[in-house]
């Protein structure tokens, strides 16, 4: 019912670099799926990927290393942005509370049965903000380390992200670990 | 492999117990050390329940995965947003940020909606139709009408957005365009929403004088919210309240659905002389625009729109006979339909394949949808709260433009 006078068409519209259009097509749903962990909402979870890659699109030599050091890039910075706008806002917990809301409302809560195991359930709207609460209260590599970990990520890819040695996955995890129990249920007493 | 003597690291038991422990443990035998070692034991059964409870709580946290028409659509506004960063760049570096040569204020206007590229547009015509019917106003006068009346079966307190497609809104222009044949159209439109060629019905007035014609205290937004360039002096334009009326002619329709080859479809007998009458109430649309780049503001206030039937047929059977009208897809009715309180909701066309929406909060109670296109030129939000229809749109983002509509307070 609603109808505009369809706007002419882009012209002149430079032809993105091929290969900034291939990075951007090999990692935005990785990133979109990970950053998404963090924020819990859609809109929020793009604008922070737009800002990842229009940081990476003037960064041309970058854009020339190996895909994987490129995605090791994007992930971190990715995170930091989301992780500022989580903390940084003074919102955030009003935010989270619309987002908790919103997914409520959207029928994404489960439901609140003791069955199936802690890990395979999602978790209540409440819960969710909770975590991304604690989460962002975490020093940067431990909760870095925590989210990619249990994203699915394996420790060599951790590694290239965090940009330190394999072999110093399992501490930063352990003490990651730790550190997110205390913080959660200190926040939630 | 050797049980080493000197106990491993925390470090490598959590990598052991990920499977990872390769490297890290050097040719050691953890399992072998932990039959033997009580510390070991211990430090790993810690590490376990700190493990578990990150595994259920972070691990937890739902993934979302971007299809990729999303990403493809994120890509292309990532390009909209390069180019305006080079554009700004450029304008910049030739030491003229306000750089655009003087238009006058009608120019301003029409350039900045030149400019919007297309998704904007329509992300902000729902908000547009349901303010001021602008949109509408496009149509023929009896399509014009007749999707006036069909927006505004309701009394509107509330605002749902209703999903559609490029082929469903087709459908359901073409079949509101339809309803012309059904009855005639009575009433006149104002001037000021006939279009741009009405200059001096687009004067600015000042918000005081604007308030006064729309008969509210109108609001405005925290200066400190608005996109920076942006002038904080809005333009103020006033559209003032009118009325349509549409009455159903039984004969006219018999002949019309003849001709079409519906003959199986016939206008109830008590519709005929039926009259629907549609109030449009005055709107206020304060504008602030800016030459230098592509920020653009809009702000749409206005009362409520209110729908009458006159003769024997109520609204239940006007919106029966409406939502079941030959050609109007079904998706679009089934929401319609699931409207609870439809004669007080007013419905908001989102078109999908350009739009995200998600139902939001505003203050002092008022609810609402915000729309988010997804190529990043803009967003919307509109919302009604104590018996007003608000409506915010703009080139910016949905973070930033919720901030500005969440400022609006009387001045």
């Amino acid at each position: 019912m609603l109808e505009v006078a369809e706007a002419p068409a882009a012209a002149g519209q430079p032809r993105p670099m091929a290969r900034f259009d291939a990075l951007f097509e090999r990692f935005y749903a990785e990133l979109f799926g990970l950053i998404y962990r963090v924020l819990g909402d859609p809109m929020e979870t793009e604008d922070t990927l737009q800002e990842a890659f229009l940081k990476l699109s003037e960064h041309h030599e970058l854009q020339l290393r190996p895909d994987a050091e490129v995605g090791a890039w994007l992930r971190r910075v990715a995170m930091n942005l989301a992780f500022n706008r989580l903390r940084a806002d003074r919102r955030a917990r009003a935010r989270l509370e619309r987002v908790g809301r919103l997914e409520l409302a959207a029928g994404g809560a489960s439901p609140d049965g003791d069955d199936g195991s802690p890990s395979q359930q999602v978790l209540r709207a409440e819960e969710q903000a909770a975590v991304r609460r604690a989460l962002a209260e975490l020093p940067e590599r431990q909760r870095e380390c925590l989210l990619l970990r249990h994203a699915g990520y394996a420790y060599a890819e951790i590694a290239a992200t965090l940009g330190i040695a394999v072999g110093s996955v399992g501490v930063l995890l352990a003490r990651a670990e730790h550190t997110f129990r205390v913080t959660y249920r200190r926040q939630t007493v | 492999m050797t049980s080493p003597s000197v106990c491993p690291d925390v470090g490598v038991w959590r990598a052991w117990l990920d499977h990872e422990a390769g490297l890290a443990a050097d040719g050691l035998d953890l399992e072998a050390h932990l039959h033997t070692c009580p510390g070991c034991r211990q430090a790993v059964a810690e590490l376990e329940q700190d493990a578990a409870f990150a595994r259920a709580t972070v691990g937890a946290l739902p993934p979302l995965l971007a299809s990729a028409g999303q990403a493809a659509l994120a890509r292309e506004r990532l390009a909209w947003r390069q180019r305006t960063a080079a554009a700004s760049r450029t304008a910049t570096a030739a030491g003229r940020p306000g750089g655009a040569p003087t238009r006058t204020p009608q120019e301003r206007i029409t350039m900045t909606i030149a400019r919007i590229s297309t998704p904007w547009r329509v992300a902000a015509s729902g908000l547009a139709a349901a303010l001021v019917v602008s949109v509408v106003v496009a149509f023929s006068p009896g399509a014009r009408t007749a999707a006036a009346a069909f927006l505004a079966q309701f009394r509107s307190q509330e605002v749902a957005a209703i999903e559609v497609t490029p082929q469903t809104q087709a459908d359901i222009t073409r079949t509101l365009s339809m309803l012309n044949n059904l009855g005639t159209v009575q009433g006149t439109t104002p001037s000021a929403v006939r279009g741009n060629e009405q200059r001096d019905e687009q004067r600015s007035v000042s918000l005081d004088e604007a308030s006064r014609e729309v008969g509210f205290t109108l609001k405005s937004p925290d200066p400190a919210t608005l996109p920076a360039g942006l002038s904080a002096t809005p333009r103020v334009n006033v559209t003032p309240a009118f009325q349509q009326r549409f009455t159903f002619s039984k004969a006219k329709a018999a002949a019309y659905f003849q001709s079409t080859g519906h003959p199986e479809v016939s206008l109830p007998d008590k519709f005929d002389g039926a009259t629907l009458v549609v109030s449009i109430p005055a709107a206020a649309m304060l504008q602030y625009g800016n030459d230098a780049s592509r920020e653009a503001l809009v702000i749409g206030q206005a009362g409520e729109i209110v729908v009458d039937v006159q003769g024997n047929v109520s609204l239940d059977e006007l919106r029966d006979f409406l939502l079941g009208l030959p050609g109007l897809p079904p998706a679009a009715v089934a929401q319609l339909r699931q409207i609870r309180n439809w004669n007080d909701t007013l419905p908001i066309p989102v078109p999908v394949d350009k739009v995200h929406w998600q139902p939001a909060s505003f203050p002092n109670g008022g609810q609402g949808l915000l729309l988010n296109d997804n190529s990043g030129v803009g967003s919307a939000a509109i919302w009604h709260q104590s018996g007003h229809l608000y409506g915010v749109a703009g080139s910016l983002k949905a973070t930033d433009l919720k901030r500005v509509a969440d400022s609006l307070a009387a001045h």
